[in-house]
């Protein structure tokens, strides 16, 4: 079976590392048997969701953010068809900003894709710190590291992706991070996000290969590497390891 | 001068000479003492430099350059203000100039040739007025403390709006830099390379400014020398890499460097003025910044009767490719703090055709930025090679740095205390060793491959 990872506009979007998100999602379907191709998608190229199985959608500066969010607007229906009908993807970042309603900056606002009930608000001063997130789908704790000026709100009822255990969150106030909607996680976390949190990476994949009428289950990998500097960061920063 | 500024320097100075014997390095710290006591001292002081003064900034390449052109400064017989070690924020430029005092507040030097931290300039320049910036380049560094890129833009330029009168002198290759000296509408010198170097095929580098600073469309590159370093323009509102007043020609990377620089700036006349380099060091990005000393010297008038001899005697400031001999083996130690940087330190490893054993050391101290993500921007792929005989992973962040290596095929070892890594390495090693480390190692694996080596203490 193969499975298609759409990147998003790493031409603009593509700090903090994202490349080492799509290496891991390659990687753990490569070490597992199963075909994998990566399409990049550049600014000016035509996003075809229906060959895709996992979108990601990177972090940029707010300025190349801005150029994204025009395009997004153009394909804002695919897009929204292809979560709807239970599209993996992951967000991160200025990505996940745009999942939302609206993003409010002093210099505008970027109207979002309206896939998630969330907004965000520019604060000050921005929000930089390693991070522990507990989520009790997840065996063990998501960590990863946090760099946002944006303050995100989401709507009444909406799923974050974790509980903050060390850390800002979306906004610093409520203790949660990120969203989880359908097969979509939008967070702050970078680092990169998938190869310390193999957890998360293998859910992520099998919601994918799930949707491709996949049967069976992942096989396991050893991941002590993955394990070891996850269980690192935990200690180092929220004191203990629950690895 | 007044009894504050006597006792500010007097203080600094003994802090400092405290450090030294503790073997720290109290720089910064000699520099916040002196501007505890008296916070007018660094513009009282650097007031009396008689000459220029020269600032460098941009992500990679400041101290190398700027200590280049303090030492082409002094061979032309000049005394010269200089913080070597790279202490680039304020604290660090105040104790350059404290440090080089009398007690009695007088300051004898001809010139001052400092680095700056591009986020620091708009501190630093209240106190000290630049004549001349060198602009080397920017590249993604340090993200949790600098943002973006856009904001180190943002924050040079409130600096370069400080000095009106300051002249820019920068590199033409990279897109931002040029983009911001340009727009600044201060005087600009420009240095660059103009014929194309490297062909690669596969090439899938993460760039920075691939998009038009002026008019945010695709800028197009008839070819690139690394990174976004390269010849470019943008076909939508015609910004274009602008003409190279010192241009490196006929470069060779062949056991070490040699090139020539045209003066392309001195139109109208037959011949134009040309002076051919050669350097023993290694590393195309070393072309970069000679050539920016070269374009920064000539630009500020000075005479360049010693340069050769100067180049020639110039030893890289610690970790710039320092090499030790530790009984048998060689080691080669490089500083190695961003993805542009690491990029071509591989390169520069990767030169060396025999085997080799490799120790990378990852910090995620405050200096070296808290955020280590950018280790995936980093082409380690390049390090399957069956002549890297064995990589050691170190340094407090050392599990990411496994990983890393991980999900490019690669096997590392594990070993957190970086003594005991390189101990290990020599003794079971092949003899030719890499250690590369990022900032807040430096310094102490520096110290330690010194004691190795025996060299004295303080030698340097």
């Amino acid at each position: 079976m193969k499975l298609t990872i759409g990147h998003l506009y790493p031409d603009l979007l593509n700090l903090y590392g994202d490349r080492g998100n799509i290496q891991c999602l390659k990687m753990r379907l490569v070490w597992r048997g199963f075909d994998v191709e990566v399409r990049r998608f550049c600014i000016d190229d035509r996003v075809d969701f229906s060959d895709l199985d996992i979108v990601l959608l990177g972090g940029g500066s707010d300025r190349e953010q801005m150029i994204v969010c025009r395009k997004l607007q153009q394909i804002q229906k695919d897009f929204r068809d292809y979560v709807e009908d239970g599209g993996t993807t992951i967000a991160v970042c200025g990505g996940y900003q745009l999942l939302g309603h609206y993003y409010n900056t002093p210099d505008g606002k970027m109207e979002g894709l309206h896939l998630a009930d969330l907004y965000t608000e520019q604060g000050s001063p921005r929000l930089i710190s390693n991070i522990v997130l507990k989520n009790d789908r997840y065996p063990y704790p998501v960590v990863g590291f946090e760099n946002h000026g944006g303050r995100t709100h989401l709507g009444e009822g909406v799923e974050p992706f974790g509980k903050v255990i060390f850390g800002y969150g979306n906004n610093g106030m409520d203790h949660e991070e990120g969203v989880i909607y359908r097969n979509v996680i939008g967070t702050y976390l970078h680092g990169p996000l998938l190869p310390k949190n193999p957890h998360v990476c293998d859910d992520l994949l099998l919601r994918a290969l799930r949707r491709r009428g996949y049967e069976g289950t992942l096989q396991p990998l050893d991941d002590h590497e993955e394990r070891e500097a996850n269980a690192y960061i935990v200690r180092r920063f929220a004191g203990s390891s629950d690895s | 001068m007044g009894f504050r500024t006597s006792l500010a320097i007097a203080s600094a100075k003994l802090l400092s000479f405290a450090c030294k014997i503790a073997g720290k390095q109290g720089v910064t710290m000699a520099g916040k003492l002196a501007m505890k006591i008296d916070p007018g001292i660094l513009k009282k002081l650097s007031g009396q430099v008689r000459g220029e003064i020269i600032v460098t900034c941009g992500t990679n390449g400041k101290t190398t350059t700027n200590n280049l052109i303090c030492s082409a400064y002094e061979a032309e017989g000049r005394k010269v203000v200089c913080n070597h070690t790279g202490s680039n924020m304020l604290m660090g430029v105040a104790a350059a100039f404290v440090l080089a005092s009398k007690v009695s507040g007088k300051l004898d030097a001809d010139n001052a040739v400092i680095e700056v931290d591009e986020a620091s300039a708009k501190r630093v320049f209240p106190h000290m007025k630049p004549d001349y910036m060198v602009l080397t380049n920017l590249f993604r560094d340090q993200l949790d403390r600098y943002g973006e890129i856009d904001i180190t833009m943002n924050l040079l330029k409130e600096a370069m709006d400080m000095a009106p009168d300051m002249t820019i002198i920068v590199n033409a290759d990279d897109s931002l830099s040029s983009y911001l000296a340009l727009e600044s509408g201060h005087k600009v010198v420009t240095y660059g390379i103009s014929e194309q170097v490297f062909h690669r095929e596969d090439d899938h580098e993460i760039r920075e400014g691939q998009f038009c600073k002026q008019c945010g469309h695709r800028l197009v590159y008839d070819f690139y020398h690394f990174s976004q370093l390269g010849i470019y323009h943008c076909p939508h509102c015609g910004f274009r890499r602008p003409d190279v007043d010192f241009d490196a020609c006929r470069i060779s990377l062949k056991g070490g460097l040699s090139f020539d620089v045209v003066q392309r700036a001195a139109a109208g006349k037959d011949q134009l003025p040309q002076r051919h380099i050669e350097a023993s060091y290694r590393g195309f990005y070393n072309i970069y910044n000679i050539l920016a000393c070269y374009a920064a010297v000539r630009t500020c008038g000075l005479k360049t009767d010693h340069f050769d001899e100067m180049l020639k005697k110039y030893r890289p400031e610690f970790g710039r490719n320092e090499l030790f001999r530790i009984g048998a083996s060689t080691v080669l130690l490089n500083l190695a703090k961003n993805p542009a940087g690491f990029n071509q330190n591989i390169s520069s490893v990767m030169e060396d055709e025999s085997p080799k054993d490799l120790i990378i050391v990852i910090n995620d101290n405050a200096q070296d930025g808290t955020d280590i993500s950018w280790l995936w921007d980093v082409d380690f792929d390049r390090f399957a090679d069956e002549r890297i005989r064995s990589i050691t992973v170190s340094g407090l962040r050392c599990q990411d740095m496994r990983l890393r290596l991980k999900y490019v095929g690669i096997h590392a070892d594990l070993e957190a205390d970086v003594r005991t890594a390189i101990e290990k390495r020599l003794k079971d090693g092949c003899g030719n060793l890499y250690v590369l480390v990022n900032y807040t190692a430096l310094y102490s694996t520096h110290k330690m491959l010194g004691e190795m080596e025996g060299r004295r203490e303080g030698a340097r």
